[in-house]
């Protein structure tokens, strides 16, 4: 029941595989040096004893600064260099994204600790806010870059060869670079990852005993995407326009008229 | 009703034998109009002069991009033709709208439904905390408890879906959610109304085939429902719907209590507190709490229904909703309609394919005229599925329990300790009953349901496979079903059937001969599975 992710900075340089903190709402995560006083220690001379703390609020999250003189950044990794700033002694700084990146100064290191907030809430087109109406259990963000991946995942069957290959993840690479210069096999499997915990992907039995295997994922999370009619050939315009463009496509899985 | 009407209609249209007078309600899926019969071709006088025609938007857009739709309308009409029980809106017909001239309009499934009066919604938004409010949750429960019943869940239960009849009695509808259990649990869409929702599906895994969920979820949303009907107000704290289910994640967690309305009498507290437990385990069976909301409400016991109910095979449907439905089943990606095996092929052809009932579910595996209940059918199929020892076949589970128990789901032994239709013995049953291997918490106690049973049957023999010699001597199913009822070390010392079961192991054995259809290549396969797969084993 888990709504915000928390991924620690990364402890070695080949580390790949980085633990995820899985907080549900009203759960608190405190951060910094010391072991005893936090649920997450930052070995780093450069971070206070008590650095901070992450609470799960609802579907987003918000931030203590318990440092006496740092101000930390929350970015917005997607979002141009749109970001926040939460003071030293500020308590409770809500954010409001659902990628965030907190840059922790540690005598001249920058230490990234990512929270992810794969839970946002999308209106959806019928619905409304009353609680009262059967609404899709998933939302997704039209405008973000996982979307954009999601949709070349999906767009051979999209486009009416429903037993088509899927894309190989350098192909996805390739389909994306126009809009997104910077893609890369790295940042499109990471989203593809992203979008397995976003849309809540059950564990296929083999992940247990061979570890993560990419076809399964990529298999499933594009039946599943199809099958609740998240991505529809009219999506498919995410790939040819610019992709950071804010607009009122974020909308949810919407039920069709 | 402001929202936009998701299927218009104009007044005075036709469909079939009906004319659409008034709308009544629309959804986020279809709309409903007042229909009124009038004088055709093939009239039916069965037929009530009104009734609800629910247009669904089947027509419109192409076949992927409504997947989810289709499959919504397909659990809908399935459940509607599969179940009759008073206190579920009856579905008198379905129908293809043919309207070339009106494309919005063109191919859309019309449900005729039993008209009703309104619905609880809007009776509870006229007149909150209504003086019928106990009388009606005890027919919304029993409607539930027939649901469970028959083996399905609801999956939205909400006042907008519990319709009031002009007697004043209360009917569930809308069953676009609903699914048939599979053992102990269901899959349906990855749709919910949030304030309905109990905490164990916020933001559950989703898999390929859905969403799971337990008839406990229904009890979930009939404990929010009692409350919101006796006291105007939600059981959880909040004022808009995401605080509530913040609240309710909370809840779940432990780290805040239960703090229903002052308002609530004492009798529904309890009953709300059960319904409103924090796992599902702990929630109450639908059974107890249609007795004891029937208790509250003052209300008689309920008359007793059908211990099961058979499905129906005499449809009334018009072949080019079957056809339409072929289409639907093949394009659907994963197992969401599990029932549509085989239907159309994967181009998508349909043609004169049949539907799979219960009736003949497995007919490749077990014969269909040899009085093996349909109604465990799909159980035993699936069960014997479930296991990788190819020796444990759909026909050895049916041989197993017709010598066990005649397919008596009620049977009670308590001199000998053994219960239902395959005769366990509950401190055995304990270690077999759950899906997931482990030993369930307490030995189950009596009765024992089928699909408790029949589960658990496959699982007990897929375990005793491996664990019997290679070298006795007879037929290894019947060697398993006499392992099943001594135990395997019997059998193994023994050497074969021990001689105190050797007439039960002839009768296994011949049903089990009597239940394989004779179908020669279907023998050829499984003797050649047996010769292939059988492990080298130690002595």
């Amino acid at each position: 029941m888990y709504s915000i992710i928390v991924v620690p900075p990364p402890t070695t340089e080949d580390e790949t595989d980085r633990t995820q903190l899985r907080l549900a709402p009203g759960e608190r995560l405190g951060f910094g040096r010391s072991a005893a006083d936090n649920d997450l220690t930052i070995a780093h001379d450069g971070v206070s004893r008590r650095a901070g703390e992450i609470t799960a609020q609802g579907a987003f999250w918000i931030l203590s600064n318990l440092s006496r003189e740092q101000t930390y950044v929350v970015e917005n990794p997607e979002g141009a260099g749109e970001h926040i700033k939460v003071g030293p002694g500020r308590l409770d700084a809500p954010v409001p994204f659902e990628f965030s990146r907190i840059v922790l100064p540690a005598a001249g290191d920058l230490l990234p600790i990512e929270v992810w907030a794969p839970r946002h809430d999308y209106l959806s087109s019928e619905g409304g806010l009353d609680g009262a109406t059967t609404a899709p259990a998933f939302s997704v963000d039209r405008t973000k870059r996982y979307f954009a991946v999601l949709a070349a995942l999906c767009e051979s069957r999209l486009r009416g060869e429903p037993h088509a290959p899927l894309p190989t993840v350098d192909q996805v690479v390739d389909r994306l670079r126009p809009n997104w210069p910077a893609a890369s096999r790295t940042s499109v499997q990471w989203n593809i990852d992203y979008l397995a915990v976003k849309l809540r992907l059950k564990p296929g039995p083999e992940t247990a005993d061979t570890g993560p295997r990419l076809n399964g994922k990529k298999e499933s999370l594009v039946s599943l995407a199809l099958r609740f009619d998240l991505v529809r050939e009219d999506d498919l315009v995410v790939l040819r326009g610019p992709l950071r463009e804010p607009s009122s496509a974020a909308v949810s899985g919407r039920p069709a008229r | 009703m402001t929202e936009p009407y998701a299927v218009p209609v104009p007044k005075g249209y036709r469909v079939g034998a009906w004319e659409v007078r008034e709308p009544i309600a629309t959804g986020a899926f279809g709309s409903v109009y007042e229909g009124r019969r009038v004088a055709a071709d093939g009239d039916r006088p069965d037929l009530p002069k009104t009734a609800a025609l629910k247009f669904l938007p089947t027509g419109t857009g192409t076949p992927r991009q409504l997947t989810h739709l289709r499959e919504l309308i397909e659990r809908e009409v399935e459940l509607y033709r599969r179940l009759k029980q008073p206190r579920l809106i009856r579905m008198y017909d379905t129908l293809v709208v043919d309207d070339p001239a009106g494309p919005a309009l063109d191919g859309a499934t019309v449900l005729v439904l039993e008209r009703a009066e309104g619905s609880l919604s809007a009776l509870v938004a006229a007149e909150p905390r209504p003086a019928a409010g106990p009388a009606l949750l005890a027919q919304i429960c029993e409607g539930l408890a027939q649901l469970h019943r028959a083996g399905w869940v609801h999956g939205d239960l909400k006042p907008a879906n519990v319709l009031l009849m002009p007697d004043g009695s209360a009917r569930l509808a809308d069953f676009n959610m609903a699914a048939e259990l599979e053992g102990t649990h269901a899959y349906t869409p990855a749709f919910s109304t949030p304030d309905y929702t109990p905490p164990e599906l916020l933001w559950s895994e989703i898999g390929e085939r859905g969403r799971r969920i337990r008839p406990s979820a229904d009890v979930w949303a009939f404990g929010v429902l009692a409350h919101l009907v006796l006291t105007d107000s939600f059981p959880l704290p909040g004022a808009t719907p995401t605080a509530r289910r913040d609240a309710g994640a909370a809840y779940a967690r432990g780290t805040d209590e239960l703090r229903l309305s002052p308002e609530l009498p004492d009798a529904w507290r309890e009953i709300v507190r059960d319904c409103l437990a924090r796992t599902h385990a702990d929630r109450i069976p639908t059974g107890d709490l249609l007795r004891r909301v029937e208790a509250a409400a003052g209300t008689g016991r309920s008359p007793r229904l059908p211990r099961r109910l058979r499905p129906r095979h005499r449809l009334r449907r018009t072949k080019v909703l079957v056809t339409a439905v072929a289409v639907v089943a093949a394009s659907v990606l994963g197992y969401g309609i599990s029932d549509w095996a085989d239907v159309g092929g994967s181009d998508g052809s349909g043609g004169e394919s049949e539907k799979v009932t219960p009736a003949t579910y497995g007919a490749d595996e077990l014969r269909t005229d040899k009085g093996i209940p349909a109604a465990y059918r799909r159980l035993i199929v699936d069960s014997a599925h479930d296991c990788v020892q190819p020796e444990v076949t759909p026909a050895l589970i049916a041989a197993l329990l017709k010598a066990e128990s005649d397919f008596d789901p009620d049977l009670s032994d308590p001199a000998k300790d053994e219960y239902g239709i395959a005769r366990w013995t509950p401190a055995v049953l304990r270690w077999w009953i759950r899906d997931d291997g482990v030993p369930a918490k307490e030995t189950p106690s009596p009765p024992i349901t089928p699909s408790e049973s029949i589960p658990a049957v496959g699982r007990y023999l897929c375990f005793i496979e491996p664990r019997l010699r290679a070298d006795l001597s007879g037929d290894r199913r019947v060697l398993l079903a006499a392992a099943y009822r001594t135990s395997f070390k019997k059998v193994n010392d023994a050497g074969g059937v021990p001689p105190k079961s050797s007439a039960y192991a002839t009768r296994v054995a011949h049903f089990l001969k009597e239940y394989t259809p004779q179908d020669r290549d279907y023998t050829a396969r499984v003797a050649q599975y047996l010769e292939e797969y059988t492990p080298p084993r130690k002595a």
